[in-house]
C-alpha cells in the first residue's frame, strides 16, 4: 500500500463516518416527523452560527472531550483499554475543588496550578489501581476501569452529600471556589477559558511525544505488538504499560479539575454528561491521533452545542441529538473496521 | 478418474500484486507433490486457495471432482481438505489434545466436549502415525517441532482427502523429516493426495512424486520427481542460471561446508554491506570453514553452569560455552530442547538461576519467530530499525528521536541487505518473508558489534535469500576488523555444517559439544536424537 492512502485513509473514515451518520439522522429525523433540514439548520446555528455560538458554546464543550479523548488516545496507543476516563475525571474534579476550597486566600497564580495538579495526581492515582491489577496480576483493565468509574461517581455523590457539601446545605453540591481559582478567560468576552488552551498544548506535546521521541516511540512499540517491543527493542513493556496508565489517568483528571476550574466554580452530582465514554469515540474517530483529537473532540462539542438548538429552535429533544452521537460511534466503528478489511485483503500474501 | 484437488485458471490478487496469475494445478490421489517457489513466488497463496481461506478471484477449485465454490474454509474441510500452516494455527493456551479436538466434530457430543472415547483415538492415531505428541501440555509452552506434530495430527484425524502443507520441514532436523516423509507417504497410501510446499529442493525430490514450480504467481513447470534435477528446479525457480551456485541451491550435499561460498557469488546486488566498516561477502565466504584463527581468540561471551529451571518448560541445565570473536559456534539440536531459552540468556533478557554469565553490553539477536518478535508489522521498515537504535545517542538530537538518521540507517539496510521494497517507509507486514528476514538481520548487525545470536535465521525462507542470509551472517564473522563472535542455533543441519568453525548439540538442555571429527550429518544427527528417549532426571 503507498504511504499516501495510508495517510488518506483515516481522513477519510471520518468523512465517510460522518456523512453516513448525517444520512441516518435525516432519516430518522423525518421518521420522527421533523424536517430534517430545520433540525440540521438549527443544529449549525447553534454549534457554529456566530462567532459567540462558537466559542462560548462548541469550543466549551469540547474540552473536556478533548482533555478526556486525549487521554483514551494516549492509552489506546499503548494498548491499554481505559475505559475509565469518567471514573478519573471525578476523582480529578474533587481534587481540584478540595484543593481550591482549601486554600481560601491564595492568588491564582498558586492556586490554579495547585488545583490542577492536584487534578492530575488524583486522575493518575484513579488509574493506578486498574494499572497495578493488570501488571501484577494480569486482570483485564477493561472491567477494571470501567468498574472503578462507579466508585468514583459513587464517592462524588456521597462527598458533595456529606463531607464537602456547601455551608449554607441547601443543594448537593460543594462550595463555590475562591474567584482566584477561576480559570482565566482565553478570548475576553467569550466563556472560553484558559482549559482549552491547555487542551491544545497537550495535543501537540503528546503528538510530539509520539511521533518525535524515543519514549513516546517504546509506548507505540509496545501497543503494536508486547512481545516485539521486548525482543527486538530489549525493553520491558510493563513500565510503559504503567506510563501509559497514570499519563492517560492524568490527563482525564485534568478534564475534571479544568471543568470545575473553568466552568462549573464547583463540583455537584452529575458534573459529566458522559464525557469519559464520549471521549473512546472522539478517540477512535480521530484514530488516536493527538492532532485528530482536537478537531473530532470539536465535533462532538458542536453536536452537544447544537442539540440545544434544536431543541429551541426546531422543537427536537435533545435526546435526538444523543442519539445522533451514539450513531457517529457506531458509524466509526463500522466503517473504521470495513476500511480495515478492505486493507487486510491487500497486506497478506 | 477425478483428481483429489484440481485448480484451473485461479488468479488472485492482493491489492496491485498479483500472486497468482492463471495458475493450472493437477494433485491425484495417493501422490505426495511438492509445491516449489521462492518466497512470494504464490506457493502459500495457491496452498490457502486450495484450503478455501482465500477466494480465487478467477478461476475453479475442484476438490475430488467437486467445484469449492464459495464453501470458504467449511467447504474445503467437508470436501476433505486439511492444511498445516507455516505459522501454526494453534490456540496457544490449550492442551496438546484440546487443539486436536477443537475443530473435530467426532470430539463433540450434544453437551460439549469430551465425546467418549476420542481421547483413545487421539493417541492411537498419534501412534499409528508415529507422531510423538505432548497431548497434556498447553501449545503456548512447546516448542515449535512439537506444535507442528500437534497441528499435523489434528489435520489427520478427520477423513482427507487432500493435506496441504506449508514449509513443515524448515523446523526439523534430518531425523525428523525423515520422520515426517514416512507419515506422509503412509497418509497417501491411504489415498490422500499431499502437496508438500517447500523451499528445500532435495528434500522435496526425495519425498515427492511429482513436482511443481511456480515462479511470481505463475506456473512454470510440472514434472515426475524422479525425472528432474535439483538444478533444473532452481533454475525454474529463480529463472535464471544458478551458474556456479549448484552446491549452494542443491543445499543437500553430505559435504555441507563450503556451499555458502558458491552461492555468495551469486546473491545479487551483494556488493554492497550494511554500514561502511562491513565486510565484503566474495572472498570471506569462500573460506572452506576456516580454522579459528589465531588472534581472534578474544573471548566475546562465556556461560558458565548455567541452569534455567523455571518460567518455561525446557529448562537448561548446567550449560556452559565461551564465544571468541570471528567465529561461528553452532548449535545443533532439535526443536524444543532449551534452544530458546539459551538465545534469550545470551541475549541478555533472561537471568539464569544459578551459574556465571558474562556477556557483552549490547547483543544482536535474530530471534526464531520473525513475525511476532523480530518486527513490528504495523511500524515502517525505518521503525522497526528504529527498535535497535532507538536508545542510541547518535539517533537522538536532544530529547528527539532523530528520523532523519533513522532512515538514512534504513535506506542503507535496504540497499545492502537487497530488501526488495518501495522505501523505508513501507510497513514490515507487507514484506514477504525473505525481506522480512532480510531487515531483522540487517537490524541485528547493527546491535552485533561483539556477539550476535542467530536462531533460525532461514527458517521458511526461499533459496536466494536462504543464500543472502547465510553469506552475511558467515560475511560478519569473517571480517577483517574486530569481528563479532557468532551463536549459530538452528534446526538445520545444512546450515549448521555450511557456518560454523565449533558445533556443540542441544538435547534435553543439555549443550554437548560435538569433537571436530564428527563435523558430519550422521554423526551430529546420532547426537541430536541420542538421548531423546531418557528420563528427564
Amino acid at each position: 500500500m503507498s504511504t499516501r492512502s495510508r495517510a488518506l485513509t483515516p481522513a477519510l473514515t471520518a468523512a465517510t463516518a460522518l456523512l453516513a451518520t448525517l444520512a441516518v439522522a435525516a432519516a430518522l429525523l423525518a421518521l420522527g416527523g421533523y424536517p430534517p433540514g430545520d433540525a440540521f439548520a438549527a443544529l449549525f446555528r447553534g454549534a457554529f452560527g456566530t462567532w459567540d455560538r462558537f466559542v462560548s458554546f462548541t469550543l466549551v464543550r469540547a474540552t473536556p472531550l478533548l482533555l478526556t479523548g486525549l487521554a483514551v488516545a494516549l492509552a489506546f496507543k499503548a494498548r491499554v483499554w481505559n475505559i475509565g476516563a469518567e471514573g478519573q475525571l471525578h476523582a480529578g474534579a474533587l481534587a481540584a475543588v478540595a484543593v481550591a476550597v482549601a486554600l481560601p486566600g491564595a492568588p491564582g497564580l498558586l492556586v490554579i496550578p495547585a488545583a490542577l495538579l492536584a487534578a492530575a495526581a488524583a486522575g493518575a492515582l484513579w488509574a493506578s489501581g486498574p494499572a497495578a491489577m493488570k501488571t501484577g496480576m494480569g486482570v483485564g483493565e477493561v472491567i477494571t476501569t470501567l468498574l472503578m468509574n462507579f466508585v468514583a461517581l459513587f464517592m462524588a455523590q456521597f462527598l458533595v452529600q456529606g463531607p464537602l457539601r456547601e455551608s449554607r446545605g441547601v443543594f448537593n453540591q460543594t462550595d463555590e471556589i475562591p474567584a482566584a481559582a477561576h480559570l482565566p478567560d482565553l478570548i475576553p468576552g467569550t466563556r472560553l477559558h484558559l482549559g482549552f488552551l491547555i487542551g491544545l498544548l497537550i495535543a501537540v506535546a503528546l503528538w510530539l511525544y509520539l511521533t518525535r521521541t524515543p519514549g513516546g516511540f517504546r509506548l507505540r512499540a509496545v501497543g503494536a505488538s508486547p512481545r516485539a517491543a521486548e525482543v527486538s527493542g530489549r525493553f520491558r513493556a510493563q513500565p510503559v504499560v504503567w506510563l501509559a496508565f497514570l499519563a492517560s489517568g492524568a490527563i482525564a483528571g485534568l478534564a475534571g479539575g479544568v471543568q470545575v476550574a473553568g466552568v462549573t466554580h464547583r463540583m455537584y452530582e452529575g458534573l459529566s454528561p458522559g464525557w469519559g465514554y464520549t471521549a473512546i469515540a472522539v478517540a477512535l474517530l480521530a484514530r488516536l491521533n493527538p492532532l485528530a483529537v482536537v478537531v473530532t473532540a470539536i465535533v462532538f462539542g458542536a453536536l452537544s452545542a447544537g442539540g440545544g438548538a434544536m431543541q429551541r429552535d426546531a422543537g427536537v429533544p435533545e435526546v435526538w441529538v444523543r442519539g445522533i452521537e451514539a450513531l457517529v460511534i457506531l458509524a466509526v466503528l463500522t466503517v473504521d473496521r470495513s476500511w480495515q478489511a478492505l486493507a487486510g485483503r491487500g497486506s497478506r500474501g | 478418474m477425478a483428481g483429489a484437488l484440481r485448480l484451473s485458471g485461479v488468479t488472485r490478487r492482493f491489492g496491485p500484486v498479483t500472486a497468482l496469475d492463471e495458475v493450472d494445478f493437477a494433485l491425484a490421489p495417493g501422490e505426495i507433490h511438492g509445491l516449489l517457489g521462492e518466497n512470494g513466488a504464490g506457493k502459500t497463496t495457491l496452498a490457502r486457495v486450495a484450503a478455501g481461506i482465500l477466494a480465487p478471484d478467477a478461476g475453479q477449485v475442484e476438490i475430488g471432482g467437486q467445484p469449492l465454490g464459495a464453501g470458504g474454509v467449511g467447504g474445503a474441510r467437508s470436501l476433505g481438505v486439511s492444511m498445516v500452516h507455516q505459522h501454526f494455527s494453534l490456540v496457544p493456551r490449550f492442551t496438546g489434545f484440546d487443539n486436536v479436538a477443537l475443530f473435530d466434530a467426532a470430539a463433540w457430543t450434544r453437551r460439549g466436549m469430551g465425546s467418549p472415547g476420542y481421547r483413545e483415538r487421539v493417541e492411537a492415531r498419534a501412534e499409528e502415525l508415529g507422531l510423538e505428541v505432548q497431548l497434556d501440555v498447553p501449545v503456548g509452552r512447546m516448542g515449535v517441532v512439537e506444535r507442528q506434530r500437534v497441528e499435523i495430527l489434528k489435520a489427520l484425524m478427520g477423513e482427507t482427502r487432500v493435506l496441504l502443507l506449508d514449509e513443515p520441514t524448515a523446523v526439523l532436523a534430518p531425523q525428523e523429516v525423515e520422520g515426517l516423509f514416512a507419515v506422509l507417504r503412509q497418509v497417501a497410501r491411504a489415498g490422500a493426495g499431499i502437496v508438500l510446499v517447500a523451499h528445500k529442493l532435495d528434500e522435496v525430490l526425495a519425498a515427492a512424486d511429482r513436482v511443481t514450480v511456480l515462479r511470481r504467481g505463475r506456473w512454470v513447470l510440472t514434472g515426475e520427481a524422479a525425472g528432474v534435477s535439483a538444478r533444473e528446479l532452481a533454475e525454474a525457480m529463480v529463472g535464471a542460471g544458478v551458474d556456479g551456485g549448484g552446491g549452494g541451491v542443491g543445499g543437500g550435499d553430505a559435504g555441507g561446508p563450503g556451499t555458502v561460498g558458491g552461492g555468495g557469488e551469486d546473491v545479487p546486488k551483494s556488493d554492497g554491506m550494511v554500514g561502511e566498516d562491513a565486510p565484503k561477502v566474495g572472498a570471506a565466504g569462500a573460506e572452506q570453514a576456516p580454522e579459528p584463527r589465531a588472534g581472534d581468540d578474544v573471548e566475546v561471551a562465556r556461560l558458565r553452569a548455567v541452569t534455567v529451571s523455571t518460567g518455561g518448560p525446557i529448562p537448561l541445565r548446567g550449560v556452559s560455552m565461551e564465544v571468541r570473536r570471528g567465529e561461528i559456534l553452532g548449535i545443533a539440536g532439535v526443536g524444543g530442547n532449551g534452544q530458546r531459552t539459551l538465545a534469550a540468556v545470551l541475549a541478555g533478557m533472561r537471568r539464569p538461576d544459578s551459574g556465571e554469565v558474562q556477556l557483552p553490553e549490547e547483543v544482536g539477536w535474530i530471534p526464531q519467530d520473525r513475525s511476532e518478535e523480530g518486527l513490528v508489522n504495523e511500524f515502517t521498515i525505518s521503525e522497526n530499525v528504529a527498535l535497535a537504535v532507538h536508545g542510541s545517542d547518535d539517533y537522538r538530537q536532544g530529547p528527539w528521536l532523530d528520523w532523519a538518521s533513522v532512515g538514512e540507517t534504513a535506506a542503507a539496510l535496504v540497499r545492502d541487505m537487497d530488501v526488495r521494497a518501495d522505501s523505508p517507509a513501507t510497513p514490515a507486514g507487507v514484506l514477504s518473508g525473505g525481506n522480512q528476514q532480510k531487515v531483522v538481520t540487517g537490524r541485528e548487525f547493527l546491535r552485533s558489534g561483539n556477539l550476535l545470536v542467530a536462531e533460525s535465521p532461514t527458517r521458511g525462507l526461499d533459496v536466494k535469500a536462504t543464500i543472502a542470509v547465510r553469506a552475511r551472517i558467515a560475511a560478519l564473522a569473517r571480517s577483517a576488523e574486530r569481528p563479532p563472535g557468532v551463536v549459530l542455533i538452528s534446526a538445520d543441519l545444512d546450515e549448521i555444517l555450511e557456518l560454523s568453525d565449533r558445533i556443540a548439540v542441544m538435547v534435553r538442555g543439555r549443550l554437548i559439544p560435538v569433537p571436530r571429527e564428527d563435523h558430519n550429518p550422521t554423526a551430529i544427527g546420532e547426537l541430536m536424537l541420542s538421548a531423546r528417549g531418557d528420563a528427564a532426571p
